[in-house]
């Protein structure tokens, strides 16, 4: 039929033509935040009670034994406090929690409350994209400002355009406090003999010790590649100095990946994981399963973060201690930790009165006294809450990192891709792919690119 | 066919009528897949993190998708994917399915094709989390070769920067030889008797029965199954996001996952698009260049 | 005649493939059934699958996978009869080439639809919507089931077609009363096949829902996994609950599966 195939050739091409065209132009189409930006000025209302009808979605981390409980239980106080508002909870793990949140953040959808890590990859970019509510208003109607030290306040603020980590306004609130130190097993180390080591030296010989039995030294997980970060700041602690390590974390300009400390650093994971100092297949073994082996009695040692306090005491009660990481060629135990991830408010919310309330509720003197009962280290007013056993020991290093200034950030804050960069970097370093001088050298470039040092 | 569906409409019957009846399915296909590609194409000549302003790159993004070694990367492991789904599959499906030719009126062999096409049936993420198991160093896999005595094999498999990606691909074996043993099958059944009877009075052995008269006669049912399995290794996303995350270091990154990766996490979405066409490109090109081969005259 | 030892052999061979192939489900269902808790007691604790469905909210997940599965088989089946009929019957201007590009929609890997749809839905508002969840699933599952159906109806026998006709059935009336009626296995084999591939959709529930009422099972499933960090039982006895409805349709429709991907060959 060639009449027929010749006129609808042309509206064919006529119509593709169309759609490309319309397809092509590339909408605006920017996901900042509506003009609900803006803080409530002047009387913020600070009284739940007067908000009417609210329904709060949360997003949250908190997935673990200790953790989740008291989020649990400070719901269930909050909502009794203030039947007016229901709270509609979402927890996931961080990973999921990274994964979903910039596809919620920029949605007409969003959340009311949500945990975001502070970190450039994450709070950065959505304070960069206008996607968080800045919180000083909040922060003057509830008294944060007296009530969290500027050490904590600093984690959790930024520049207006994201630029700068550590200034500006708050855009977070954390509830607990973070310390990655050392678990030890205390059965195990009566056995060998040993006192928990406060010296690189003294943990050294105690590694050689619990290889002569027949022990895993230190037991750790890999495969989710973040445990690497922890593992790998562990014993950097020991052989840089603070200074170095809190600039190279916040990807402030000044020091070098490529220092000799550095390297004599990356060259000791590396023999660790040589000579076997980690759990078998440690690459292929994932954190909780990992934690779980070394309560279960596989392991003298692990690396751990406080937010297990919980799970540790419930599985091996009185046999499992903690102390901060040994003090090496650095001088000082330092150690890697700060604040839990803190609470922010998306800007696309809706209800970010009633958000702040409910970021005040959790975080004031009742709520850490929560936080603590239920196993986990509070950011503030640890100093006067009751404890013991393993928790009290953790207390305790809390107490000397923050009067001794020994916290040192988490590396991934450097710069707003070092996350993937530093994951991937270690698992290549510890499974040999790259050697300790290309690991430094990789960090390196990408810190000076980013610094402009 | 001859006539392309031609019938005699009934007279009275408008012309036009088949474009009513295909315009539902026409415009939900236009609006959900049309306009995207074509918007695709757009994303992927600008840059954009998806919250502020697009940039115009013109075709960096490509450049980038050709150069950048972890992107390349993911191309090259995709290839190493196609293997694992789609060439050892249909070998091994073929190959077993040869050897039970004769069998076709076996009792019970219903029941096994019900278990062995199972594989396909099952959501990726059971598939996922099962052989997550499976491969941890105290799992199934390592349990087997510590057992018949291999101990020295036994490793952290998907820790492990060797054999991430093969353990993997193990998996897609395991989901799709099923699939290819059950279509060779159907289509060996259908081969007339006669024609083998006539290769053993010429004597011919059965690899000679197998390569002159079997191979060729399921020439259809290969085809597809290569292509249902091309097309599923390309795709691959779901097995990687929840059984590897794309690890270790790299090891294991796939396009969909970097795509996903890139658009949604590292907020780069005009490398994201830029990544998704080339894939489409080459599945577009994987499945002509086996439908022409393979003869068929229809792309499925 | 096939002999005995050889009968014997392909029993072997068939056993020991479906062994292959049932271990990883085995191993799930066993696994589900381990105590819980590190340190509790041995023996079948069904109980995990009751406590899998309360944590992981499986209850929610399931329903709307199932409210989006209905929708997609619904729709696509729908618009692939119209369509099908349309192309396997009819001749009009313009047919082939509008099938032909049909059929390379099947192709076309979701991650270059889903990136531009996101973000154009995202500026009408449509995501975290069963809009955004829906209709994407519906134009792929179209695709396929268009084909499906024009071959059928292809085949479909003339005499029944002139019979109708001539009967004065018009051509709404032929395509539902007499052809749909007649074609109801190739439907159902197209219904069980689109709704094996929606309920196993990961990317597109992924990355268009955002609230938790909106998640599909086995998006639920993956975030269980982060979530659940004490132990593999109740994550096991969750994977178990996402694929037992898939499963369990397969088992009543098996044949209608594999004549599905099967005959996709001959077409």
């Amino acid at each position: 039929m060639r009449a027929a195939q010749q006129r609808w050739v042309p509206l064919a091409a006529a119509v593709a033509a169309a759609t490309l065209l319309v397809a092509w132009t590339p909408a605006s189409d920017n996901a900042a935040g509506s003009d609900t930006t803006a803080p409530p000025t002047g009387d913020t209302s600070t009284d739940p009670a007067e908000l009417g009808d609210v329904t709060l979605t949360v997003w949250d981390q908190e997935v673990r034994g200790g953790q989740n409980d008291q989020i649990e239980a400070l719901n269930s106080a909050f909502t009794e406090a203030y039947p007016n508002i229901t709270i509609d909870r979402v927890s996931r793990s961080t990973d999921d929690l990274r994964t979903t949140l910039r596809l919620a953040l920029s949605g007409d959808d969003a959340p009311d409350v949500v945990q975001a890590n502070n970190s450039r990859s994450e709070m950065g970019q959505y304070v960069g994209a206008g996607l968080l509510v800045p919180l000083d208003e909040y922060a003057e109607a509830y008294g944060w400002f007296d009530r969290f030290p500027e050490s904590v306040r600093a984690l959790a603020s930024y520049s207006d355009d994201g630029a700068v980590f550590g200034e500006g306004q708050l855009y977070g609130l954390p509830q607990m406090g973070e310390i990655v130190g050392l678990f030890y097993n205390k059965t195990k180390l009566d056995e060998l003999g040993i006192e928990p080591p406060a010296t690189t030296d003294e943990f050294a010989a105690a590694v050689e010790a619990a290889q002569a039995a027949g022990e895993t030294p230190v037991q750790f997980g890999n495969s989710e590649a973040w445990p690497g970060i922890h593992q790998y700041g562990f014993v950097q602690n020991q052989f840089v100095d603070a200074e170095s390590i809190r600039d190279l974390g916040f990807g402030r300009p000044g020091s070098s990946w490529t220092s000799e400390e550095n390297l004599s650093a990356a060259e000791a994971i590396v023999s660790w994981a040589d000579s076997g100092v980690f759990a078998e297949g440690f690459s292929g073994v994932d954190y909780d399963t990992a934690w779980q082996n070394f309560a279960q009695g596989d392991g003298v040692f692990f690396v751990g973060g406080t937010w297990l306090v919980a799970d540790l005491t419930d599985a091996m009660g009185d046999e499992v201690g903690f102390v901060l990481t040994p003090a090496g060629a650095s001088g000082q135990n330092l150690v890697t930790g700060g604040i839990s991830i803190p609470w922010a408010i998306p800007a696309n919310s809706e209800n970010a009165d009633a958000a702040a309330a409910y970021i005040d509720f959790i975080t004031n003197s009742e709520a850490m006294t929560i936080v603590t009962e239920a196993g986990n280290l509070p950011v503030v007013d640890a100093g006067a809450q009751q404890v013991e056993g393993l928790q009290a020991e953790v207390f305790t290093a809390w107490a000397e990192a923050g009067e001794a200034d020994l916290l040192v950030p988490y590396l991934d804050y450097a710069t707003e891709t070092f996350y993937d960069t530093i994951t991937v970097a270690v698992q290549d370093l510890l499974a040999g792919e790259r050697s300790p001088q290309e690991f430094l050298e990789h960090l390196e470039s990408e810190y000076t690119a980013a610094t402009g040092s | 066919m001859t006539e392309t569906g031609r019938r005699r409409a009934p007279p009275g019957e408008p012309r036009k009528l088949g474009y009513l009846y295909i315009l539902p399915a026409v415009v939900v296909f236009v609006a959900f897949i049309g306009v995207p590609l074509c918007r695709s194409v757009s994303l992927s000549l600008y840059e954009w993190d998806g919250l502020g302003d697009k940039v115009w790159v013109g075709l960096a993004n490509y450049r980038e998708v050709f150069t950048d070694p972890e992107l390349r990367g993911a191309f090259a492991h995709a290839l190493v994917l196609v293997v694992f789904y789609a060439v050892i599959p249909v070998v091994l499906g073929t190959l077993i399915a040869a050897t039970m030719m004769r069998a076709r009126r076996m009792r019970g062999l219903g029941v096994f094709r019900v278990l062995i096409f199972l594989p396909q049936v099952v959501p990726m993420v059971v598939v996922a989390i099962a052989w997550r198991q499976i491969y941890q160093p105290d799992g199934s896999l390592n349990s087997l070769l510590r057992l018949v005595g291999l101990d020295r094999f036994a490793r952290p498999w998907l820790g492990d920067y060797t054999w991430a990606l093969p353990s993997v691909g193990l998996v897609g074996t395991w989901v799709s030889t099923g699939l290819c043993f059950v279509l060779a099958l159907a289509g060996m059944t259908k081969i007339p008797r006669e024609l083998y009877e006539a290769a053993r009075l010429d004597g011919a052995g059965p690899v000679r029965e197998f390569f002159a008269i079997t191979l060729p006669a399921i020439r259809g049912e290969v085809a597809v199954a290569l292509t249902l399995t091309v097309i599923a290794a390309l795709k691959t996303f779901d097995l990687v996001y929840v059984m590897t995350g794309g690890g270790p270091g790299t090891e294991t990154t796939v396009p969909s996952y970097q795509v996903f990766r890139h658009a949604f996490q590292l907020g780069r979405v005009g490398t994201a698009a830029a990544l998704a066409l080339v894939l489409t490109a080459i599945v577009f090109v994987v499945t002509l260049a086996i439908n022409r081969i393979g003869g068929s005259r229809e792309s499925r | 005649m096939i002999s005995r030892p050889e009968r014997l052999f392909n029993y072997a061979i068939l056993a020991l493939f479906a062994a292959v192939a049932l271990y990883p489900v085995a191993l799930i269902l066993r696994t589900a059934l381990q105590p819980d808790q590190i340190g509790d007691s041995g023996g079948l604790h069904v109980s995990n699958f009751a406590a899998a469905w309360d944590e992981g909210h499986f209850s929610s997940y399931m329903r709307t996978s199932v409210v989006v599965a209905a929708l997609v088989v619904g729709l696509a089946t729908t618009l692939s009869i119209l369509a099908g009929y349309a192309f396997g019957t009819m001749s009009f201007p313009g047919s082939e080439v509008i099938f032909y590009v049909m059929l390379l929609g099947i192709m076309i890997p979701a991650e270059a639809l889903v990136v531009p749809l996101y973000f154009d839905l995202r500026s009408l508002g449509l995501t975290d919507s069963l809009v955004a969840i829906v209709m994407p699933q519906v134009a792929q599952s179209t695709a396929f089931g268009t084909f499906w159906m024009r071959a059928y109806f292809r085949t479909s026998s003339r005499e029944v077609v002139e019979a109708a006709r001539l009967d004065g059935a018009g051509h709404w009336r032929t395509l539902w009363s007499v052809l749909v009626p007649m074609g109801r296995p190739a439907i159902t084999t197209m219904v069980v096949l689109v709704f094996m591939w929606t309920w196993n959709e990961f990317l597109i529930p992924l990355v268009m829902a955002t609230s938790e009422e909106l998640r599909t099972a086995p998006l639920g499933l993956a975030f269980f996994q982060g979530r659940y960090t004490s132990g593999t039982a109740l994550l096991a006895a969750g994977a178990a609950l996402v694929a037992v409805p898939v499963v369990a349709v397969y088992i009543f429709l098996q044949r209608h599966f594999i004549r599905g991907m099967v005959e996709g060959a001959v077409k």
